[in-house]
């Protein structure tokens, strides 16, 4: 197994124990250590993976967002693997928000979905690389038109992010105003930390995973240029 | 209160089935890819081991 | 400039041998107006509120249905990878794409709003929804033209570039649905929502011209 050296190389020494270990801080801490919250309950339990995931989710698309860039710029397809990589790993991580949050709404709202600015913006976003994943799958991995067509689609799609925003926020409100980004936090000290915590572990998973996924994609890229090599090989 | 345990549990549930769901069809996926790359490498190197052990066309084997 | 000039007569020139391709988007869009009529009986007036809606997503439909079929015949032929060969510049190559495309949209979306204020009784045709329209319109063609142009093959351009348009375009939709409900009167609304328009189409309009040039080079 030369090839599985590879794809678990020195990086994954450092990065699964790391996030493990983080992903199991956040579990005690999301379940056991923060408090209840007096007015939500324990449904509330639910924030300490549903705004990490949301984070995540624009770290994700970031990446997405530089890596459609140096495509066009560089025009080298290793930064493809890396935005598609990011692209799948920033779409799970945007339905891990909306579902999060809508499980959350149901006891809180009464109801599963409202048309909420927010909500209603990370859905459009969720469609939006939803899309980009499904025009990258019907094309060959190793089409480079396609992966130039991907990454404008990516571009638009991230420049496109405060359009959606403002025009969903005059459109609809209801969505809990950020309350830890405020001068005096309103969260108590305890949920703080925790929530720290669990943001910390869900970005070394959302890492973790984005580069296992990029390495797999050049692996398949890898793949298609040895395919072609023994083709070339066996007819001459 | 217990009513909302069943919505933070389904909470915790999608997260990981959904994290567990998504390293099987990588892991699966990475699995493929691997035999086959290796597969073709091997099938490389013997065309090429192939090629050095064939004498030269005009060479003292013919 | 003359460049354009010649591209964008070439496109019209194309528009006009393809009219077939745009006057099929043009009777989906009538098409598609009556079917919401017959399904929500428009000329009623508790249904007022839904014409802004009405109208533009037949706009929408009609406008990514031509970009992906009015394209086709070109790429099928091999002209459009002749011109980026051609010393032409890509940006030129856009925008005789974009406006030949502009100036059939707004033809057919006029003759909608025609249609509409006969049907519905509702003077469509001010200078402030005009105005609204022509935003609208230079904000979604600019983008579908760009996916459009760029799609791989025309299998999946057909059936790709509604989902990839479209969520883009929500920004748009919102705005310009809410900004024809304000000039009709039907919502009362405080936001800018034309203001959002003219950015969202100026926003749109420098993108794709940007981008393009990067994405056909080879």
């Amino acid at each position: 197994m030369r090839t599985a050296n590879r794809v678990y190389g020195l990086r994954w020494v450092l990065l699964p124990p790391l996030t493990g270990m983080g992903i199991l801080a956040m579990l005690v801490g999301a379940v056991v250590a923060a408090p209840t919250e007096l007015v939500e309950g324990d449904v509330q339990r639910l924030m300490y993976i549903h705004v990490p995931s949301a984070q995540a989710m624009y770290l994700a698309f970031g990446i997405v967002f530089v890596a459609s860039i140096m495509v066009l710029w560089k025009r080298d397809m290793r930064w493809d693997a890396v935005a598609r990589g990011a692209a799948s790993v920033g779409v799970l991580f945007t339905a891990f928000a909306l579902v999060t949050g809508s499980l959350w709404g149901k006891p809180i709202w009464g109801v599963y979905w409202q048309w909420d600015a927010r909500l209603t913006s990370t859905l459009v976003l969720f469609l939006v690389y939803a899309a980009y994943l499904l025009a990258r799958a019907v094309s060959d991995p190793g089409d480079e038109q396609a992966a130039r067509y991907s990454a404008v689609y990516a571009i638009v799609g991230f420049l496109d992010v405060p359009f959606i925003v403002m025009s969903v926020r005059w459109w609809r409100t209801l969505h809990p105003q950020p309350i830890v980004s405020r001068l005096d936090p309103q969260l108590p000290g305890s949920m703080l930390a925790v929530l720290g915590i669990s943001t910390l572990a869900i970005f070394l998973l959302a890492l973790w995973l984005i580069l296992l996924r990029t390495d797999t994609e050049r692996l398949g890229q890898r793949l298609l240029g040895l395919r072609a090599a023994v083709d070339r090989r066996e007819e001459a | 209160m217990d009513g909302q345990l069943g919505y933070l549990f389904a909470g915790f549930a999608v997260f990981w089935a959904g994290l567990f769901v998504y390293l099987l069809l990588l892991q699966t996926r990475i699995r493929s890819l691997t035999r086959e790359v290796d597969r073709l490498e091997e099938r490389l190197a013997d065309a090429e081991a192939d090629a050095a052990e064939t004498p030269p066309r005009g060479g003292p084997s013919r | 400039m003359n460049a354009t000039f010649a591209v964008v007569a070439k496109d019209l020139r194309l528009a006009w041998r393809d009219r077939a391709g745009w006057l099929t988007a043009g009777a989906f869009a009538t098409i598609s107006i009556l079917i919401y009529s017959f399904a929500f009986d428009l000329a009623t007036n508790d249904v007022r509120p839904l014409l802004p809606g009405v109208l533009w997503t037949t706009f929408l439909f009609a406008g990514v249905f031509a970009a992906g079929a009015g394209f086709q015949r070109e790429a099928e032929e091999g002209t459009f990878d002749a011109m980026l060969l051609s010393p032409v510049s890509p940006t030129v190559i856009f925008l005789g794409k974009l406006i030949s495309s502009l100036i059939a949209l707004i033809a057919i979306e006029f003759a909608l709003l025609i249609a509409a204020t006969i049907l519905f009784d509702e003077p469509l045709l001010t200078p402030e929804l005009v105005a609204i329209v022509m935003l609208g319109t230079a904000g979604y063609a600019s983008l579908t033209t760009l996916l459009g142009t760029l799609g791989s093959g025309p299998r999946t351009r057909a059936v790709l570039l509604p989902v990839m348009a479209l969520p883009l375009l929500v920004p748009m939709l919102i705005a310009a649905v809410r900004a024809t409900g304000g000039s009709l009167g039907i919502f009362g609304g405080d936001a800018p929502w034309t203001l959002l328009l003219a950015v969202f189409a100026l926003w749109s309009t420098l993108t794709a011209i940007i981008l393009f040039p990067l994405a056909v080079e080879r």
